[in-house]
């Protein structure tokens, strides 16, 4: 009985010992077998990544404009047949691409792509709609401007902030500026007029007293030599502004820029 | 089906003409082509010493990249913004805005790497290809082919390491988006069993070609303003 606990404790010895062993050697192939991991190179860092997709802001300020690329009728409707409001030009009276601003887009009765766009043409406020391949590619600008006829007050906003605010004077009794949304369809600059000062805008606006006036008597936004008329109700129909104000504004203000006068 | 053609699918049906000239054929008579003389020409060119390629630097690829990415994400934005993406169905829509918010992402990241050596915006005009969600389709899954094309051709042009890793990055996804977008045009998401690499000049060749690319119009003038006054 002794003996055969001995030979037992020997065998338990044995054992442990060959499966210690076993282990350690095992240990040992390990440390000799090379770490896949480390085997290959990890891979080349990039220069850059691109971090979380860019979802697109909200669009409530954006307004679109086009210059027209090809003569076209602007129509009542999206319909080739439809009767034909004015032809449109490539150029503006004072010499730039003619931009038309675009309000809203559907197919048309031929089954292809049409734009209604802000005409400036009288009366004032009227559209018409005009296949897309007649006009370039669209721009954006999130700005407007608003004339408030009353406080004698053009109020610059982008994205729905208030970025200038300045006196002006407007048309006077006879010679009223017109009301109405209309949009900016050039600069103009380094001309030699000190009446107009040394920045003219000019708008889809016209004035309806003023059609003999040249080129149409089109509503400009521009600078003055009479500076102490301003606040005022001087002009024929344009909107007059201080120099320091003009020159601020066609710093802010992109040609396309809904203006908005009320 | 192996997808929408080249040629009907940009505005001026011009996309599609560019590429099947610097092709030399269309694609299927180049893989028909190629699977005649391929070995042979492979064989011929390993026993001849490598012609020079021509030099572009790291910059210049950045500089383009920056630009087609420009064209891809402007073009995506303007479909959302102007409505049309707005009229497709839900799984189309989730596409195209994944795909404008990927790109829009591309032009951020490209613009930050290239800091004051990056130049301005280009204009563009998309004409009709993304008034109408069959057209914004067409025209997408071309843009998408065309931009696995141009990474897989100037990836291995590039001289610095990191670069070629993140331009890989860009070409796996944009590979993605052409295999995304074949799929929502009903078109085979991988066609071939490999894609075409382009040099860059063809792919400006071939995006020149679209029109899509347009000078800004200037809308300054020195006239004497004839304003009401």
């Amino acid at each position: 009985m002794r003996r055969r606990a001995v030979l037992a404790a020997l065998a338990g010895a044995t054992a442990l010992a060959l499966v210690a062993g076993w282990a350690s050697s095992g240990r040992r192939a390990d440390r000799d077998r090379p770490d896949p991991g480390r085997a290959l190179p990890a891979p080349v860092a990039p220069a850059f990544t691109p971090g979380e997709p860019v979802a697109l802001g909200a669009g409530r300020y954006v307004s679109r404009w086009a210059v027209v690329r090809r003569p076209a009728a602007a129509h009542a409707a999206p319909d080739p047949s439809a009767p034909v409001v004015t032809r449109l030009g490539l150029r503006t009276p004072e010499g730039t691409p003619n931009p038309v601003a675009v309000v809203a887009r559907r197919t048309g009765a031929d089954g292809r792509p049409w734009v209604r766009v802000r005409l400036a043409i009288l009366p004032n406020g009227s559209e018409g709609w005009v296949r897309r391949t007649a006009l370039g590619g669209y721009n954006a600008v999130r700005t407007r401007l608003d004339i408030d006829l009353r406080r004698l007050e053009a109020t610059l906003t982008r994205r729905g902030r208030t970025v200038l605010r300045a006196p002006v004077a407007i048309g006077a009794p006879g010679w009223e500026t017109p009301r109405g949304r209309f949009y900016v369809r050039n600069r103009l600059s380094r001309y030699r007029s000190p009446t107009y000062g040394p920045v003219a805008f000019g708008t889809s606006a016209r004035s309806p007293a003023a059609t003999d006036w040249p080129a149409g008597g089109y509503v400009g936004i521009h600078g003055t030599d009479r500076p102490d008329l301003v606040p005022g109700r001087v002009s024929h129909g344009c909107i007059r502004m201080r120099n320091p104000d003009i020159r601020a504004l066609a710093r802010l203000m992109p040609v396309g820029t809904p203006v908005v006068i009320g | 089906m192996t997808g929408p053609s080249f040629r009907d699918i940009d505005r001026d049906d011009a996309l599609g003409e560019a590429v099947e000239r610097l092709y030399g054929c269309t694609r299927a008579g180049l893989l028909r082509r190629a699977a005649f003389g391929g070995a042979a020409a492979l064989l011929a060119t390993l026993a001849r010493p490598a012609a020079a390629p021509a030099a572009i630097t790291d910059l210049e690829v950045l500089r383009f990249g920056l630009r087609f990415e420009q064209l891809q994400a402007t073009f995506y934005t303007q479909a959302e913004e102007i409505g049309t993406i707005g009229d497709m169905p839900p799984a189309e829509r989730r596409w195209a805005q994944t795909l404008g918010a990927h790109e829009r992402a591309h032009v951020k990241i490209i613009k930050e790497v290239l800091g004051p050596k990056a130049e301005p915006a280009p204009a563009f005009d998309f004409g009709e290809a993304n008034e109408t969600p069959r057209a914004f389709t067409r025209t997408a899954v071309a843009m998408e082919d065309l931009t696995v094309a141009l990474l897989g051709g100037v990836t291995p042009r590039v001289q610095d390491r990191g670069l070629t890793a993140a331009l890989l990055g860009l070409l796996t996804v944009e590979a993605r988006h052409a295999a995304w977008a074949r799929n929502i045009a009903g078109a085979d998401p991988a066609p071939h069993a490999e894609d075409d690499a382009m040099a860059l000049t063809a792919v400006q060749a071939a995006v020149d070609r679209t029109n899509f690319v347009v000078e800004r119009p200037r809308m300054d003038g020195r006239a004497a303003p004839p304003f009401t006054g």
